[in-house]
């Protein structure tokens, strides 16, 4: 067993340095109890990206992010994440890691010595992106983590999250409980810590907070992932305009909205739409479209 | 410092406040144990004795010792929400269980017989100024003590495996679990003990009591066969017990995952 998994650690490391690949999950199935959740589960994560995780509640969006972290163990299938087995919670790995969670609680002591005790196990923290984080969130570093709101906590996990320079992080509705300028300083604060060797992975439901922040998306849907592309593939195969008719008898319509003077609609581009804009597609509507694509159709939009 | 010391320091961090919280509440009840006995003995005439500090570390050693034992995995291991970060925290499962392990099995007596000692120092002159009575400070170098340590590490043990096996109700669970063991054990006894006799004195058999102690089973000089049983049950007791329980352990800590969260 041992072997087997060392072995495919070794392919995997192999994977990651040919592919860019930083997590790939095989055939993973995954239930609590005797429901299931995943089954047959396939991902693969490339490295230098800022995904989306977005589902319906209880989806397994957090649920998948505790299976490549090592918090849960899958009942069949293959994990890895950087080359790591997960379920082995090797330090290497772990050290690589941060996981914020949407809940959590910080022990009653200041900041400056939460800091203090928990930077030293990541060999990357840098403690003066951390002051600047802080200083960009409004945090004070000398007040009582009992004492914070838990927006300033999230905010306070998120810059040691992002000054630990971990290559993967994972964030779990990250933008619950911060306020409107929190929220937009949320994401200036992610896109400058990004960099080609990190890669974030962002589970949320707030994805009006996340755009123009997260690409590629992964959809979770049914217990598998029914989209894990970019936004662009989808808007080079459809067009997004609003028609004042009721396109119920339009052949090439995927997906329509009633809105205000009219219907919105998503079709497929036909040749003399080629270099047409169109719309914009925001993800609400992405998700949407896929979700219901992937009803009709067994498998989804790939 | 290496890895394992970090993850010593968090804990002491983690639980500092806790920790000197109940080092204040020792030393309050140590001092208030004290001026009542110099009460008591300063108006019923009778004569002071020696015995607070000896009489009241046992009951810290073990309950004290036993509770905290038992609450040492309850968030790291169990809860919802605080379990994420342990779990995540860039050290082996085996670091993150000896951190525990170590700081409830070695520090937590040496501290709380520091704590006894300093608290003497600082109460018994108090005292002497207040009553009249004599000095008389805690001394850990006796053999009691050391007898109470041992017994301390085998009962530890026992209650770090119900710390990591039970979900929730740690202390109360274990204490349950060991009256169930306990009762199970004696019934397994007595019947053994009448199948025997039963054969060696057929129906002529008379019941009569017996009564013995861990002490004196253990700690008492016997020789011939009773000294190899006492030597077989000391090895069984003191060594091979609490090493099981702490393997044991640490293989529920290697397999913990979320869905043990409650």
């Amino acid at each position: 067993m041992a072997n087997e998994i060392e072995s495919g650690q070794t392919n995997l490391t192999e994977v990651v340095s040919t592919n860019n690949s930083v997590i790939l999950m095989q055939d993973i199935g995954f239930s609590y109890g005797k429901t299931p959740l995943f089954t047959h589960l396939d991902l693969e994560i490339k490295q230098g990206n800022i995904y989306g995780l977005l589902g319906k509640n209880g989806s397994g969006k957090t649920t998948l992010l505790k299976l490549i972290s090592g918090q849960l163990f899958p009942d069949e299938g293959f994990t890895s994440a950087l080359g790591f087995d997960p379920m082995r919670r090797k330090p290497a790995m772990l050290s690589e890691i941060f996981y914020l969670p949407e809940e959590f609680p910080l022990p009653k002591m200041k900041a400056t010595e939460y800091l203090k005790m928990r930077s030293v196990f990541y060999p990357r923290f840098d403690n003066l992106m951390f002051a600047q984080y802080c200083k960009d969130f409004e945090l004070d570093m000398q007040q009582n983590l009992n004492e914070m709101s838990l927006g300033q906590k999230k905010k306070l996990l998120l810059a040691f999250g992002l000054a630990s320079n971990t290559s993967l992080l994972f964030l779990d509705e990250p933008t619950n409980g911060l306020d409107i300028p929190s929220k937009r300083q949320f994401r200036q604060t992610v896109a400058s810590a990004m960099t080609e060797d990190r890669t974030f992975i962002i589970s949320t439901h707030q994805v009006r907070d996340m755009e123009n922040l997260i690409d590629p998306l992964i959809i979770l849907h049914d217990g598998k992932i029914i989209f894990n592309d970019t936004v662009d593939s989808i808007t080079d195969k459809y067009v997004m305009a609003l028609v004042t008719t009721d396109p119920q008898q339009d052949e090439k319509v995927v997906y329509k909205e009633k809105v205000l003077g009219g219907w919105m609609v998503l079709r497929q581009r036909s040749e003399q739409e080629e270099g047409n804009e169109g719309q914009p597609l925001d993800l609400e509507t992405l998700f949407n479209v896929v979700v219901e694509q992937s009803t009709r159709v067994q498998g989804g939009m790939r | 410092m290496n890895r394992f010391g970090l993850l010593i320091n968090r804990e002491i961090q983690t639980s500092k406040r806790d920790l000197s919280f109940y080092a204040l509440t020792l030393f309050l009840i140590l001092f208030a144990s004290e001026t009542i006995r110099s009460f008591v003995s300063q108006y019923s005439q009778i004569a002071f004795g020696p015995a607070t500090y000896a009489s009241l570390f046992p009951n810290f050693l073990f309950l004290g010792g036993l509770i905290i034992t038992s609450l040492s995995f309850a968030t790291d291991m169990f809860s919802k929400n605080g379990q994420q970060e342990w779990l995540m925290l860039p050290a082996t499962s085996l670091e993150k269980f000896l951190a525990k392990g170590v700081l409830t099995a070695f520090a937590y007596p040496i501290a709380i017989t520091v704590v006894f000692f300093l608290a003497s120092v600082i109460i018994e002159p108090i005292q002497l100024l207040l009553f009249g009575n004599p000095v008389t400070l805690f001394n850990p170098f006796t053999t009691g003590i050391a007898i109470q340590f041992a017994v301390y590490w085998v009962w530890q043990s026992i209650f770090l495996l119900g710390a990591t096996y039970f979900h929730k109700g740690h202390f109360l669970k274990t204490i349950l679990s060991l009256g169930i063991l306990g009762i199970a054990l004696a019934t397994l006894f007595l019947l053994f003990v009448k199948v025997i006799f039963s054969i060696k004195y057929g129906s002529s058999l008379r019941t009569f009591d017996i009564v013995f102690s861990f002490d004196s089973l253990l700690f008492k000089p016997a020789s011939g066969v009773i000294g190899t049983f006492r030597v077989i049950g000391k090895i069984l007791y003191f060594v091979v017990l609490p090493l099981f329980c702490w393997v044991t352990a640490f293989f529920r800590v290697e397999e913990v995952q979320a869905t043990d969260a409650v």
